[in-house]
C-alpha cells in the first residue's frame, strides 16, 4: 500500500489530502445537555407563581432537584446506550467518564429530592424533620406509583453502593457489570412517579409530552444500538475463533475468523466488546482492541493476561463462538491533523498502535513508533513492528528498563532529541494510566499542544 | 488528559448546585402571610396583579367582587384547593374545589372541610386553626386559600361569570385526574348546603370530562328547578387553550342560564371545550334532578 508512494515532497502532498481531520462534537453536544437543563429549570419557574414560606422552599428544592434527576437520568442511560456518535466520534472512554460523572451526581440528586421532599411534606403536616422516616413509609403507602419509586431508589442505592471506588475495585467484574444492568429496572421504576405526582407534568401537557419523548427516545436506542444492532452484527459476520497464539509471556493473540469482516466499518485503532461462547465465559464480554488492520476473513486482538477472564483466552479453541459488539472508539486516523505521527505505547497498549503503525498514511519518516515495555521480552510483536516500519520506512524506537530494573528516562530533553521535530507530530498514546500521564507531561513539556494529543483511558 | 482533581470537583459540583437551586428559591416573590391576609379584603394591590386572569380585565364593576380558586396544594394525600367567592371585599363563601377522598381520606375530608369553610368566611384570611385529625388537609387548605386571598385582591371582576372562567382555567390546571375533579364535587355539594344553607337552593357540580385540551367540569346553581348561575370549575387553561376558555366559557354559562338545559350552541372556534361543557352539564342538570 503505502510502499508505492515515492517519498519527498509530493508524497507529502497526497498525504495530507487523506487526512480530514473530524472534529469530535463533546462540544454541541454538552451545549445541548446544558440548554436541556436550563428548559427544565425553566419549566419549574413557569410552573411556580410564589412561594409562600420556608415549607414551601423546601419543597421547591425538591421540586427541582427532582426534575433535573429525571432529565440527567435519562442523559445517563443515553451514555451507554453504544450510540455510534458518541462511541466513534467522542470516544468511548470519554463518554463512560461522563456516564460515571453524571451518574455520580444525578445519584445525588436523587437523594437530596427524597429528603427534600419528605422533610416538605413533614412539616406541611406539622410534624418536624425527625419524623421524616414515618412520612416517607406514609407518603410510599398513600402516593400513586411511589411504591415503585421507593424499589427503584434502593435499587440506585444497590448500584450507587456498588460503584463507590473502594467496592468497586473488590467485586468481580461481572458481579458489578450485572448490578449495574439493574440501572434500567430502577430508572422504569422511578419514572412513573414523576408523570402521576409531579406537579410540573400535571400542570403542563407539553411538559409530559416532552418527558415522554425523553424517555421514548433513550429506550428506542438503548434497544436499537444495545440489541438489535449487535444481533444483526453477528447474525451477518458469524464470527470464530480461528487460532489462539501465544506472542510473549503472558501475552496472546486471538484469530477471529467470519464472513465479510470489512463490512463491519471497523477501523484500526477501534476495539470491540467481545464475548466468547465458551464455558465460564459466555455472560461477560470484555473490550479489547484490533492490533491488526481488519481483514476481509480475519481480525486479530491481543491481549495480556491481566485478570481472570484474560488469562483464559489462551484455553480458547478454534471454532469457538464469538459475538462482538462494535466496533467502538474515537482514536483512529480521523483524530489526525498534520502530516507527522507519533504513536506511543506502552505494554500491551501496543495492540491498537500496531494497527495505526500499519495504516496511517504517510511517507517514509513521517510515522514514528515509541515502543514502552519492562524487558525486552516483553516487547510483544516485535518481529512485525519491525517488518512494518521497514516495509513503510517509519521509525520505531523501544525504551526498556535497564538491567538493573532503572525505568528510562521519557522527558521532554530525551523526546525533543529522538525526535527534533516533535512538536509538529500528532501524537496517539496508549498505555496504563502512570504511564500515560508521565509521557502527557513530558510531550506537553516538550512543545506538543494538548489538542493533538490523541489518548484513550479507561479509568474513571 | 489533564490532570483530574476528584476533591475540587465534588466541591465545585456541589457548591453550584445548592447556589443555584438557593438563587432561583431566592428569586420567587413570596407572598408573607400576615401581610397577606391582612390585605386579603383590601381593594386590588398592583403587587399581584400580575395573577389576574384574562377574563378579569373586562369588568370594571366593584372592586373586590367575585370568584377566585386558589392555587392547588399537593398534600400526602392528594390535592386541595380552594375556590372563593368575595363580595365588597369579604368572602361570602368558601369551598374545597378539590379535597383528598379514597378510604379514611373522604371521611376526614368530610369532617374537616365544612368547618374549614365556615372558619375561612368567618375569620375573612388564611389564619385558620386546623382541624385536628385532617392535619394534612387543613395544612393544604390554608395554602390554597392564602393563594386565593391573594389572587383576590388583584382581581377587580365585575361579573361572577368572567371571573369563574379564569378560576375554572387555573382550576384545571391543578387537577391531574377525574378523579380529584370528583372529589371536588363531593366537598363542594357538602360545603354548600353548609354555607347556603337554603332549603331551594342547591349547588351541583356535573362531572369532570376529559377533552383533548384538558378537563372540563361545570357547576351549576338550580334555584326552585331554575339554573341561576353556571360556571366551569375546570376547563382548559395553557396557551392557546386559555385564550379560547376565557373566549368561550363566559359565553357557554350565559347560554346554559338562558336555555336551561344542555341543548346550548357550541362556540365555533371553542369545539371541544364546548362537547366537554354541555356533556358536564348534562351530568349536573341530572344530578340537580334526581
Amino acid at each position: 500500500m503505502t510502499t508505492t508512494l515515492a517519498g519527498g515532497r509530493a508524497a507529502r502532498r497526497q498525504t495530507m489530502r487523506r487526512i480530514r481531520p473530524r472534529r469530535s462534537p463533546a462540544v454541541p453536544l454538552l451545549l445541548a445537555v446544558w440548554a436541556g437543563a436550563a428548559a427544565v429549570l425553566w419549566l419549574w419557574w413557569h410552573d411556580t407563581p410564589s412561594i409562600a414560606d420556608d415549607n414551601g422552599k423546601i419543597l421547591n428544592a425538591g421540586r427541582i432537584t427532582g426534575l433535573l434527576a429525571g432529565y440527567l437520568m435519562a442523559l445517563v442511560v443515553l451514555q451507554m446506550a453504544r450510540v455510534p456518535a458518541l462511541e466513534r466520534r467522542v470516544g468511548s472512554d470519554r463518554v463512560a467518564r461522563w456516564h460515571a460523572m453524571s451518574g455520580r451526581y444525578t445519584l445525588c440528586l436523587v437523594a437530596a429530592h427524597v429528603f427534600l421532599t419528605m422533610w416538605g411534606y413533614a412539616l406541611q403536616a406539622g410534624k418536624s424533620l425527625g419524623d421524616i422516616v414515618q412520612q416517607t413509609v406514609d407518603s410510599v403507602n398513600q402516593l400513586p406509583d411511589m411504591g415503585k419509586a421507593a424499589v427503584g431508589t434502593g435499587l440506585f442505592v444497590v448500584i450507587g453502593v456498588s460503584s463507590a471506588g473502594g467496592i468497586r475495585r473488590r467485586l468481580p467484574y461481572d458481579a458489578w457489570y450485572h448490578v449495574h444492568l439493574l440501572t434500567y429496572a430502577a430508572v422504569f421504576l422511578t419514572f412513573w412517579h414523576q408523570i402521576t405526582t409531579g406537579n410540573d407534568f400535571a400542570l403542563e401537557p407539553m411538559a409530559k409530552t416532552f418527558w415522554y419523548g425523553l424517555y421514548g427516545a433513550v429506550t428506542a436506542l438503548v434497544v436499537w444500538y444495545r440489541i438489535l444492532t449487535p444481533i444483526r452484527l453477528n447474525m451477518r459476520h458469524r464470527m470464530r475463533v480461528e487460532a489462539v497464539i501465544e506472542e510473549t509471556p503472558g501475552i496472546v493473540s486471538v484469530l477471529i475468523g467470519g464472513r465479510r469482516l470489512h463490512r463491519m466499518g471497523a477501523e484500526a485503532g477501534q476495539f470491540f466488546r467481545w464475548r466468547f461462547l465458551a464455558p465460564g465465559m459466555r455472560f461477560s464480554s470484555h473490550p479489547y482492541s484490533l492490533s491488526a488492520a481488519p481483514r476481509p476473513d480475519m481480525l486479530r486482538i491481543t491481549v495480556k493476561a491481566i485478570g481472570d477472564h484474560s488469562a483464559r483466552l489462551r484455553e480458547l479453541t478454534p471454532g469457538t463462538r464469538v459475538w462482538a459488539e462494535g466496533p467502538y472508539g474515537a482514536m483512529t486516523a480521523q483524530r489526525r491533523s498534520r502530516g507527522k505521527v507519533l504513536l506511543v505505547a506502552g505494554g500491551v497498549g501496543i495492540t491498537p498502535m500496531r494497527a495505526l503503525f500499519e495504516t496511517l498514511p504517510g511517507a517514509a519518516g513521517d510515522i514514528t513508533l515509541l515502543y514502552r515495555a519492562n524487558t525486552t521480552q516483553d516487547l510483544a510483536l516485535w518481529d512485525e513492528l519491525a517488518a512494518i516500519a521497514e516495509e513503510r520506512g517509519a521509525r520505531l524506537m523501544y525504551a526498556v528498563n535497564s538491567p538493573d530494573g532503572e525505568r528510562p528516562d521519557i522527558s521532554p530533553e530525551n523526546l525533543q532529541r529522538k525526535i527534533p521535530d516533535i512538536e509538529r507530530h500528532d501524537v496517539f498514546m496508549c498505555g496504563p494510566p502512570g504511564f500515560a500521564q508521565s509521557v502527557y507531561e513530558a510531550l506537553r513539556g516538550a512543545g506538543v499542544p494538548a489538542r493533538r494529543i490523541h489518548h484513550e483511558s479507561f479509568e474513571m | 488528559m489533564r490532570k483530574s482533581h476528584p476533591v475540587r470537583r465534588v466541591v465545585l459540583a456541589t457548591a453550584a448546585t445548592v447556589s443555584g437551586v438557593v438563587l432561583l428559591l431566592s428569586l420567587k416573590p413570596a407572598s408573607d402571610p400576615a401581610a397577606a391576609s391582612a390585605a386579603g379584603a383590601a381593594p386590588p394591590a398592583t403587587a399581584g396583579a400580575q395573577q389576574a386572569p384574562q377574563g378579569g380585565q373586562q369588568g370594571g364593576a366593584a372592586a373586590g367582587s367575585g370568584t377566585v380558586t386558589g392555587n392547588t396544594v399537593q398534600t400526602q394525600y392528594g390535592a386541595v384547593q380552594v375556590r372563593l367567592t368575595v363580595s365588597g371585599g369579604k368572602i361570602t363563601k368558601a369551598e374545597a374545589v378539590q379535597a383528598p377522598k379514597g378510604g379514611v381520606s373522604s371521611q376526614k375530608t368530610a369532617l374537616a372541610v365544612p368547618k374549614l369553610n365556615q372558619e375561612a368566611v368567618a375569620a375573612g384570611n388564611a389564619n385558620i386553626d386546623a382541624v385536628s385529625g385532617a392535619t394534612y388537609t387543613s395544612t393544604g387548605y390554608k395554602q390554597s386559600l392564602q393563594s386565593a386571598l391573594d389572587k383576590a385582591k388583584s382581581l377587580p371582576s365585575g361579573s361572577a361569570g368572567t371571573g369563574s372562567a379564569g378560576s375554572g382555567s387555573s382550576g384545571s390546571s391543578g387537577s391531574t385526574s377525574s378523579g380529584s375533579g370528583s372529589a371536588g364535587s363531593g366537598s363542594s355539594g357538602t360545603s354548600g348546603s353548609a354555607g347556603s344553607g337554603q332549603a331551594q337552593t342547591r349547588t351541583v357540580t356535573g362531572k369532570t370530562v376529559q377533552t383533548q385540551y384538558g378537563p372540563v367540569q361545570v357547576r351549576i346553581t338550580v334555584s326552585n328547578g331554575k339554573i341561576t348561575k353556571a360556571d366551569a370549575v375546570q376547563a382548559p387553561a395553557g396557551g392557546l387553550s386559555s385564550q379560547k376558555t376565557a373566549l368561550a366559557v363566559p359565553k357557554l354559562n350565559q347560554e346554559a342560564v338562558a336555555a336551561g338545559n344542555a341543548h346550548i350552541d357550541a362556540v365555533s372556534g371553542a369545539t371541544y371545550t364546548s362537547t366537554g361543557y354541555k356533556q358536564s352539564l348534562q351530568s349536573a342538570l341530572d344530578q340537580a334532578g334526581g
